[in-house]
């Protein structure tokens, strides 16, 4: 069998991974045997151990010879120790039954004369501390503790100690006091001490919870006491002079100065009122250091990088804040991307608290935007949005748009994430221009359309309906336009759709205007339609769109070839698969046959367009409402249902509108059914009972009809004052089923009457809570009452 | 503070050269953590950040030649620029003992490589000692034990 190093060179010279899964697997089987052999002399047993390890490394299976690693440790030779050593802090774990094979041979080495033969059972100690190991062997840990003068084996021991605490708390009562001692020590507290110290000091405060006896306050006293120390060790690492050997690109050992100031985070964090009279002095060093460390190097980033997290974590004065989200500012001004990194995250949590202090940086922030690093985009996206109010608004606006042009096809997530963003901070800030609002919307769609949702273009297609300026809505739709058409030089990605619903849109309810003024020919927009649903014959929202518009702008146009050719197009679906595009094609063609003077009426300008999910008329009556134990829990659900249910219906009643405009004729009036005609004036019938009264309104309630397990039911609702956007909801007992009819208006003036229809089926008494939610003259405002007819179904 | 989970050095063709896991990890997990750091750490670009966030926690790495190192630690309250410095010390040592390190150093000795690793992280992968001098010498010197052990043999 070879050594160690052929077997490596056999694995490296394999050509094929076939080849060295073949080398791999044999020398596996063999050193299985070999291991096997009870008289195999240790120096063969040690090698097999090494190969083993490098076998690890191929990510093979080792299991079979962890006992081994054992066998090797209790060899004297300090070979074998030391590979059997590293073998088991390399192969085992904390979890294998083995380790109590090891408790014996590990309480032999923590004794042992060789400060390396402890140095390795200390660290294997500290990988693999069981609960039971903790318990059997914190007497030679503490032992080495308290006898020692080895500053090399005390680091490690401190370190260990830590470590079996951590897995027994009550070992703390032994441990703690050697914080101190250490401390005092001149030849003890190096540096690799100090480590172990603040190791063993952040235990002390973490296990708080954990601890069982008493006398924790004591302890706590007593750790809590050496903050002084601590304070001075950092104040010296901090001054000029330090030796050669610390020094990291020119700050003083930043392992331990972090490690420091993590512990003193811990502390103040987990023992507020201990460490209350040292938080003075806490802020004094926090500021010493953070406004003397100088240097852009990584080293010194780090340290100052733990201060702010320090300040922040412990909610530190209002100058120190400031302090820190300026550092962190600077941070985003270097070149370092890493550094970039960190402070963006953690600004992003700290924007919310110092909202001021970050919106300073803004410059930098919006730098990042295009930073090639899409870790460090996506943090500045998302600060950028943390950080937008109504006075930065517009600047920000800007850089997210540029940051959209240069989004990449691969970062959908982010795009849309970004659209759904702006969306929303238009719709929390009150913006003055509406055209900014449209032209960033507009601008938006253009560069990345194709990962925006249609509900989010049909968002914006209703601004644009309801925008009043005639003039700047056509310059706007001509220069939309002219992109689609390919009359500039840009060119509209094939697979950008939102741009296409747009102008496909556009052209059905502004061909009129446009023509009128010359802007295009009847031809271009007519065969823009005929393009689009031959391309994009798949997508039904689309077609559904461009059948629309064929149909309005053959209405607009005189030529008779391009009527003809949208003639052409509305009836080649009449026999389409969708169920939605046959009925389109079928009523559209039904349409186009009436005389023009009727066509003209059906097909007017589309009103102003009320934003769905306001308003619930009708459509959210038609959902059947169950009522169940818990009725505010369920009036809560159904409002929520309602109104979501109302969104949908009015993207699809959108379409309707979209049709019909204002007026509507005879030929179409059965499609009219789910809008809302209504008769103009309803009086209260004599019948009725009053039932409720607030300062807005009046309502009645009627029994219209009832038979045996059915009943109609009128509500009737009198505006004292003038009413919009109500909206009827109503439970019935848990045995009846409760359909909400049609609400004649949404809307009423004061002395106006609105009436809701219901139908109740089922048993039982017929009980009601009915609440009504309407914009009156104070607001929003919710409404609510229970009502009990004397009959019962 | 700086807690290491685990330390992986993975070359450019995506072999791991060595590995330790401070912590218990079942052999499923290993495999799965090698397998897709080393896909996405070798794709990213230089000019990235070496930070990214990896199943619950956070990963940290750097280039140095053909070999990738990286770390994965905590994700609280770890200090990422830190952990570069460890890597970079661990590094430096190495640099040393070997006299200018190169891949197949560590490919052949990967148990000197180990034995550094020790002196400079430990138990829970924290850090133990900050001194390069310091780690060398006690390497050093467990190595002329290791000599005067084997002179011993063959003496008797």
């Amino acid at each position: 069998m070879g050594s160690l190093r052929t077997f490596i060179k056999d694995v490296r010279g394999a050509k094929t991974l076939a080849e060295e899964r073949s080398i791999v697997t044999k020398e596996s089987a063999r050193i299985r045997t070999k291991l096997k052999d009870d008289h195999l002399v240790p120096d063969k047993r040690r090698k097999n151990i090494q190969k083993l390890l490098y076998l690890h490394i191929l990510g093979e299976k080792t299991h079979f010879a962890q006992v081994e690693c054992i066998n090797l440790i209790a060899s004297d030779d300090f070979r074998n120790k030391r590979v059997g050593y590293l073998a088991a802090m390399v192969l085992l774990d904390e979890h294998q039954d083995i380790l109590t094979l090891l408790t014996n041979l590990l309480n032999n080495d923590l004794n042992h004369q060789n400060r390396y033969v402890v140095s390795m059972a200390l660290s294997t100690l500290g990988s693999l501390t069981s609960p039971e190991l903790a318990r059997d062997l914190y007497p030679d840990v503490e032992n080495i503790l308290a006898r020692s003068t080895d500053e090399f084996l005390v680091k490690k021991a401190l370190q260990c100690a830590a470590k079996l605490i951590e897995r027994d708390t009550t070992l703390l009562e032994i441990f703690y006091p050697y914080v101190g001692s250490i401390l005092k020590s001149r030849q003890l507290c190096t540096h690799g001490g100090l480590l172990g110290v603040a190791k063993l000091c952040q235990v002390a405060v973490s296990c708080r919870s954990r601890y069982e006896y008493d006398n924790y306050p004591e302890i706590l006293q007593s750790i809590v006491h050496k903050i002084p120390e601590f304070f001075s060790i950092l104040q010296d690492m901090n001054s000029t002079n330090f030796s050669a050997e610390y020094d990291v690109s020119g700050t003083c050992d930043p392992f331990l100065q972090v490690e420091l100031l993590y512990t003193l985070r811990l502390m103040f964090e987990l023992a507020p009122q201990e460490t209350a009279q040292y938080k003075n002095k806490l802020n004094d060093l926090l500021t010493k250091i953070a406004t003397d460390s100088a240097g852009s190097k990584n080293s010194a980033n780090a340290v100052l990088y733990e201060c702010v997290r320090t300040i922040f974590a412990l909610q530190l004065d209002q100058s120190l804040k400031v302090l820190g989200v300026n550092v962190l500012g600077k941070f985003l001004s270097g070149k370092d991307n890493n550094t970039k990194y960190v402070s963006l995250n953690t600004l992003l949590r700290v924007a919310p608290q110092e909202p001021k202090a970050v919106q300073k940086h803004k410059m930098f922030i919006s730098r990042c935007l295009s930073d090639p690093d899409i870790s460090i985009r996506t943090r500045a996206v998302d600060l950028t949005f943390a950080i937008l109010n109504e006075t930065n608004m517009k600047e920000l606006m800007d850089e997210l748009v540029s940051f959209l042009k240069l989004s990449g096809e691969q970062e959908k997530d982010l795009i849309i994430n970004v659209v759904d963003q702006l969306i929303s901070k238009f719709e929390l800030y009150a913006v003055e221009s509406e055209w900014w609002v449209i032209e960033i919307m507009v601008q938006v769609l253009k560069i990345v359309g194709q990962h925006i949702s249609f509900d989010k273009v049909s968002n914006v297609i209703v601004m644009i309906n309801n925008a009043q300026d005639l003039d700047h809505k056509t310059r706007l739709i001509h220069e939309t336009l002219e992109l689609s058409l390919g009359k500039k030089e840009e060119a509209i990605d094939g697979d950008n759709l939102g741009w296409k619903l747009l102008s496909v849109w556009c052209i059905g309810e502004y061909g009129d205007i446009l023509l009128q003024r010359n802007m295009f020919l009847e031809t271009e927009l007519t065969h823009y339609l005929c393009l689009v649903n031959g391309i994009y014959s798949e997508n039904t929202k689309l077609i559904s769109y461009t059948l629309t518009a064929a149909l309005k702008l053959s209405a607009k146009i005189q030529s008779p070839s391009c009527v003809e050719d949208l003639r052409q197009l509305i009836n080649g679906h009449s026999k389409d698969t969708n169920i939605i595009l046959q009925t389109k094609s079928v009523q559209y063609s039904f349409i186009l046959n009436q005389p023009a003077s009727q066509r003209h009426d059906i097909l007017g300008a589309m009103p102003l367009f009320e934003r769905s999910g306001k308003n619930g008329n009708g459509s959210s009556g038609s959902k059947p409402m169950v009522k169940p134990q818990e009725q505010n829990l369920l009036l809560e659900l159904l409002e929520e249902t309602s109104t979501s249910n109302g969104a949908a219906a009015g993207n699809n009643s959108e379409t309707l509108l979209d049709i019909f405009g204002n007026g509507s004729s005879d030929g179409a009036s059965q499609l009219l059914k789910s809008s809302t005609k209504a008769d103009p004036i309803i009086n209260i019938p004599q019948d009725s009972v009053e039932t409720y009264q607030s300062d807005d309104m009046q309502v009645f309630f009627k029994m219209a009809s009832m038979v045996p397990g059915e009943a109609h039911l009128e509500l009737y609702v009198r505006g004292h004052a003038q009413i919009s956007n109500l909206q009827v909801l109503a439970a019935a007992s848990k045995t009846q089923k409760l359909v909400m009819g049609n609400l004649s208006m949404a809307s009423i003036a004061a002395g106006q009457v609105c009436r809701q229809e219901l139908k109740v089926s089922g048993s039982g008494k017929l009980k009601f809570r009915v609440k009504l939610i309407h914009e009156g003259p104070s607001g929003l405002t919710t409404d609510q009452f229970d009502h009990k007819f004397d009959q019962s179904l | 503070m700086v807690q290491i989970k685990y330390l992986l050095l993975i070359s450019r063709q995506g072999k791991v050269r060595l590995m330790r896991w401070f912590g218990a990890y079942t052999s499923n997990d290993k495999t799965k953590i090698c397998r897709e750091l080393s896909t996405t750490v070798l794709a990213r670009k230089a000019k990235m950040c070496n930070i990214l966030e990896y199943q619950d926690h956070k990963v940290v790495y750097r280039r140095y030649a053909s070999l990738y190192f990286v770390c994965g630690i905590s994700s609280e309250s770890s200090n990422e620029l830190l952990t570069l410095e460890i890597i970079h010390r661990y590094v430096e040592a190495m640099d040393s003992y070997f006299d200018n390190v190169c891949e197949l150093d560590i490919i052949f000795n990967f148990s000197k490589a180990y034995e550094i690793l020790n002196e400079v992280l430990i138990c829970d992968g924290s850090m133990t000692e900050t001194s390069k001098t310091n780690i060398l010498k006690t390497v050093a010197s467990m190595d002329a034990l290791e000599t005067s052990d084997n002179l011993d043999q063959v003496l008797s």
